[in-house]
């Protein structure tokens, strides 16, 4: 078994779609397409319709090929599309198979790719998160990360550290030169910048996870005060069973809706209300631990908000929203909806949207939204305060916890890969995908 | 009579001496009696082989070229394993002691390094008769001129004066003796240091072997005569008598110490060296050498530093029975004149007398990166290089290099696995891989930064780490390894009793004494040890524990005890460190025929050829995605095996 083996996969989901894709890539893939297709595209990246000869049937289909090392993966490779529908497509990948082709194991395309130096260890975790993507501000921070922007970042704060570290060092290695050694207080400082870095990319995380897997969105109030109505206006359907009669919402409800560039996970909750009922008070409990997991808390109400929920209604994640307002009305600055009539919606919507800011952040900074960023910089961030602790005792100890940092970081640009994390990654990569 | 040992091959070399009897045939010649060659030499006539020493001249042997002195941050570390590998230097060194001090006190443990000044005279007296006496070990003056091999093998060497010599091994350790020239100013002499002859023959013979050789260039500072210098200007630096001595060996240091002396250069200083700059060779282009960064002469420093208003000056003795002292730190190649214009700028030198030139030194050295980690060149079985020719700089690297190829020599001779230190357990592992697997393009010095794991690379438990292996490998003797035992039995002994357990009222005095907070409950000697301000001589003291231990073991447990938190951070470093130091790469594979390695990977990997997948991470170019590849590769081989 050589690196470069023909492999084939169907690469689009399977299930009804207008069409499908199968893809292969390896040493011989040209060889072996042009006699499954005719004409064969003349030149690379050309896509071309023809006659795809499948064994068992023929059918139109449309064929493009990318010669090494311009491909995705670096190597030969093809791509057929073919008309939609699981027996078409799986016709195809045998065939390639009788010829020569092996079935491609989840990620391996990528790992290609990776392999022969077509994108970095963060570039694969960019297409990683743009294929675990499920709106579109998700696929702008995976393209960010794609594009370096990441390793930029962690370079510029590794590089600060190898400065001190640099600083250190010589005090060390030339404890008997008359040289400015560097103080306790400018270690300090450093150490704090650095930190400071750290812990604003640690901070974009929960951002990161929002844009990746969606904004959590809380619905909680008294019962009866509309809760599941608003539910369904805001995502356009019934969703939740509506009734006149209170705690008709007895567990929490979850449905999605893409707003924007940004996915809402609305949940709905039971009504907070004292009850003797089992089940009820079990679905208040979980509404209360939604509400403390939540991005947002839409707090509904169709009159005053009551004392219980006034601790909800100082927290910043909370929008209080009075429902009802074909019925009732409510004093000017307050988000009065109707859940009925569908009135002021869109403009909760909107009011949710700009609750988390996250409305800016294809123009903004890079965004951790992959877990083992997120624990290099949580583990560089802790040899950093434990250096900062450290300031005052011996600098060999120092120096051993600051070069720990640096490592840590160097495990998101790939400085210090060690085996352990490229194989993490792909381990990561074949659930992904 | 005795079978003549026949050179095969025959590559039309013509074999000149008529005196072909058993005085011409050795098992191992070491080309070279500096501080590399005198390891290499001991270790393979300890290890029981026929050694033929060869020097331009041995009033050479073992000579401090530049500054009297053994040891430095790193350095003293490397001193020490060779010491507890069974090399010289550390002995000789605890024999011609001026004084003995630790630097980096402050700093921590894993910084700490012993630095001694020594006569260097004496120095080289101790080291000679040492080698003189040594069974198996003949020295002999002459300028090796070419070494004898066939297309796969070294089998001898040949003398400029005409004879040839045999062996299965030869180790070069030639220093900066190779076509070497010195610069006072316009003033340049085709000599060695301190106007030794050279060598002039062998870098053709080097370069027809296949090496690539450069050029690389050093320099020491002028002698003066110590009644010229004004001491009462200076501040004296004393020694540390209480210091453990060098060598494991030894017990106690001489009596008697001697001073050294520090004092700085002025403003007029550097007013003298920038008006004379044109003067000066390194600026002119009469010196094409590399120079190292971290030792520069004093233009250099004054151009390059120009901010910086003085630069440190020591003051060492040269010797007890000479006069002459050595300027550290002024290191300089400008014309006689002018160095005594700038010697006199200095309070305390006003009047200075000298008696040797500062000079600068060129010689030719070889690409480390052609050489196996073993020391062996990677085109010619039998043949190693050690020292200051790898583009090292410095006494200890030269001489941990030497005793690893002369070990290394012994063991190619007998088929046996040869030693390579790792990166883990020594200074000289993290030497000699830096050099094999990333060269060098300047004169090579180790320093502590360099090591990864340094908390456990410590000046005192060099036995610890290494002795075991010299005793396995045939170099340690029997008395250096029952003291070796038996500080490893006092060493589990103190474990054994620091792990008993006292009382509260047991400790509180002492607790209080020392500004540490009393805990509720019990505490084991361990955990008090751990406290800032407790040491294990309080301990001693207080509770009447650890009698008749050395001092020795007794730090060393207790630097293990206070810093066990770090210590077992770097050993979970090394055991992942390990986990690609294991993954050996096999010794025919063909990095051409692997696909998704880039070109220059290709080409780095080609040369180095890398013995596991972490000295293959560590080569510049070598990228993590390249490692990959070969990760993958090394993964389908295997089953491809199975």
């Amino acid at each position: 078994m050589k690196q470069t083996d023909m492999i084939a996969a169907i690469s689009t989901p399977i299930g009804r779609g207008a069409i499908s894709i199968v893809r292969m890539s390896g040493n011989g893939v040209l060889r072996l397409a042009s006699e499954m297709f005719s004409p064969f595209p003349a030149s690379p990246s050309l896509l071309k319709l023809g006659t795809l000869d499948a064994g068992g049937f023929c059918d139109k289909a449309m064929c493009v090929y990318f010669k090494a090392p311009r491909s995705y993966t670096g190597e030969d490779m093809v791509e057929f599309q073919l008309h939609g529908g699981y027996a078409i497509a799986d016709g195809v990948l045998k065939n390639c198979v009788e010829r020569g082709c092996r079935l491609a194991v989840s990620g391996e395309f990528t790992k290609r790719a990776y392999l022969n130096g077509k994108m970095n260890l963060t570039n694969v975790e960019g297409i990683m998160d743009m294929i675990d993507a499920e709106s579109v501000a998700a696929v702008e921070n995976g393209y960010k990360m794609l594009t370096g922007r990441l390793d930029g970042k962690i370079s510029a704060l590794q590089d600060k550290l190898t400065d001190l570290l640099a600083q250190i060092e010589v005090a060390l290695d030339y404890p008997e030169e008359d040289l400015e050694y560097i103080t306790n207080e400018q270690i300090g400082v450093s150490l704090g910048e650095v930190l400071g870095g750290v812990n604003a990319m640690l901070d974009s995380v929960s951002r990161g996870r929002m844009i990746k897997n969606g904004v959590d969105v809380a619905i909680i109030g008294r019962t009866n005060v509309g809760k599941s109505s608003l539910l369904n206006a805001l995502v356009g359907y019934d969703r939740a069973i509506v009734t006149d009669i209170e705690g008709t919402t007895r567990d929490t409800l979850h449905e999605s809706y893409i707003y924007g560039d940004v996915k809402f996970n609305f949940i709905d909750t039971a009504g907070l209300r004292k009850t003797d009922d089992v089940v009820e008070s079990l679905g208040i409990e979980r509404s209360l631990k939604a509400a403390e997991k939540a991005d947002v808390i839409l707090l509904v109400a169709d009159g005053q908000v009551p004392d219980e929920y006034a601790g909800i209604k100082e927290d910043k994640r909370a929008i209080v929203v009075y429902n009802k307002n074909d019925v009732n009305t409510y004093a000017d600055g307050s988000v009065s909806v109707s859940a009925k009539t569908g009135d002021n919606i869109e403009n909760l919507k909107k009011l949710i949207y700009d609750k988390v800011k996250l409305g800016n952040v294809s123009s903004g900074d890079v965004v951790i939204t992959n877990v083992r960023h997120a624990d290099c910089l949580r583990r560089a961030a802790q040899g950093i305060k434990r250096s900062l602790s450290l300031i005052g005792e011996t600098l060999d100890c120092l120096a051993l916890e600051v070069r720990e940092a640096w490592l840590a970081l160097g495990e998101i640009t790939g400085t210090s890969a060690s085996e352990d994390v490229v194989n993490r990654i792909f381990e990561k990569f074949c659930v992904g995908k | 009579m005795q079978k003549i040992y026949t050179p095969p091959g025959g590559n039309g070399k013509v074999m000149e001496n008529t005196v072909k009897d058993n005085n011409f045939i050795y098992d191992v010649i070491v080309v070279g009696a500096g501080h590399a060659g005198c390891e290499a030499g001991l270790a393979a006539a300890r290890m029981g082989k026929k050694t033929l020493m060869l020097a331009t001249n041995l009033d050479t042997v073992g000579y401090l070229a530049c500054n009297p002195s053994i040891g430095g941050t790193a350095k003293g570390n490397i001193v020490k394993e060779i010491d507890a590998l069974g090399g010289e230097m550390g002995v000789n060194t605890d024999k011609t002691l001026i004084q003995l001090r630790m630097l980096n006190r402050g700093k921590g443990p894993a910084v700490h390094c012993p630095r001694a000044q020594v006569d260097k005279y004496k120095y080289h007296a101790e080291m000679k008769k040492t080698l003189e006496g040594t069974p198996n070990l003949f020295l002999r003056q002459a300028e090796a001129a070419e070494v004898l091999h066939d297309d796969e093998k070294v089998f001898g060497v040949k003398t400029a004066q005409g004879l040839t010599y045999y062996a299965k091994a030869v180790v070069l350790a030639t220093g900066v003796y190779l076509d070497s020239r010195i610069i006072v100013g316009e003033w340049i002499n085709d000599v060695g240091p301190n106007g030794f002859s050279n060598a002039k023959k062998l870098t053709a013979s080097l370069v027809e072997m296949g090496f690539d050789v450069r050029r690389f260039k050093t320099g020491t500072p002028a002698r003066i005569h110590a009644r010229s210098v004004d001491f009462s200007k200076m501040t004296a630096q004393p020694g540390e008598p209480d210091m453990p001595p060098f060598s494991y060996m030894h017990d106690s240091l001489p009596a008697e110490q001697h001073d050294c002396y520090l004092t700085y250069t002025t403003s007029v200083t550097h007013d003298v060296i920038r008006s004379n700059i044109g003067r000066a060779p390194l600026f002119s282009g009469a010196i094409k050498g590399t120079g190292p960064r971290y030792c520069p002469s004093i233009e250099d420093k004054v151009t390059r530093f120009a901010d910086k208003d003085r630069h440190q000056i020591f003051l060492e003795r040269e010797g007890l029975d000479t006069d002459e002292i050595y300027v550290q730190g002024m290191s300089s190649s400008m014309p006689a004149d002018v160095q005594y214009e700038i010697y006199r700028t200095i309070p305390g030198l006003e009047k200075v007398e000298i008696m040797r030139d500062a000079y600068a030194i060129e010689y030719d050295c070889i690409d480390p990166t052609q050489l196996y980690p073993t020391l062996m060149y990677k085109n010619l079985k039998g043949l190693f290089c050690a020292g200051q020719i790898n583009g090292t700089s410095g006494y200890e690297e030269a001489a941990g290099q030497g005793l690893v190829a002369g070990i290394n020599a012994v063991r190619y001779i007998d088929g046996k696995d040869m030693l390579v230190l790792e990166r883990s357990n020594s200074y000289i592992g993290v030497l000699i891989d830096d050099l094999t697997t990333k060269g060098t393009n300047e004169p090579y010095r180790m320093m502590t930064s360099r090591a990864e794991y340094r908390l456990l690379l410590r000046q005192d438990n060099a036995d610890t780490r290494l002795t075991q292996t010299g005793r396995d490998f045939g170099l340690v003797s029997d008395e250096r390894y029952e003291r070796y035992l038996k500080k490893q039995a006092e060493l589990n002994k103190i474990k054994e009793i620091l792990s008993t357990q006292r009382k509260p009222k047991d400790f509180r005095e002492l607790f209080e004494r020392k500004g540490e907070v009393v805990p509720v409950g019990a505490l084991t000697y361990a955990e008090m040890l751990r406290r800032h301000n407790i040491t294990i001589f309080d301990l001693k003291e207080t509770f009447g524990i650890l009698d008749g231990i050395s001092k020795q073991a007794l730090e060393e447990a207790e630097t293990d005890v206070k810093y066990q938190g770090y210590i077992q951070k770097e050993k979970e470093q090394i055991e992942q460190f390990n986990k690609m130091e294991h993954r050996r790469l096999p010794d025919d594979i063909d990095y051409d025929r692997i696909g998704g390695l880039r070109i220059e990977a290709r080409q780095k990997l080609g040369k180095i050829r890398p013995r596991n997948l972490g000295q293959a991470s560590r080569i510049s170019g070598v990228s993590p995605a390249d490692v990959t590849v070969l990760i993958v590769y090394l993964a389908q081989n295997k089953t491809d095996d199975e």
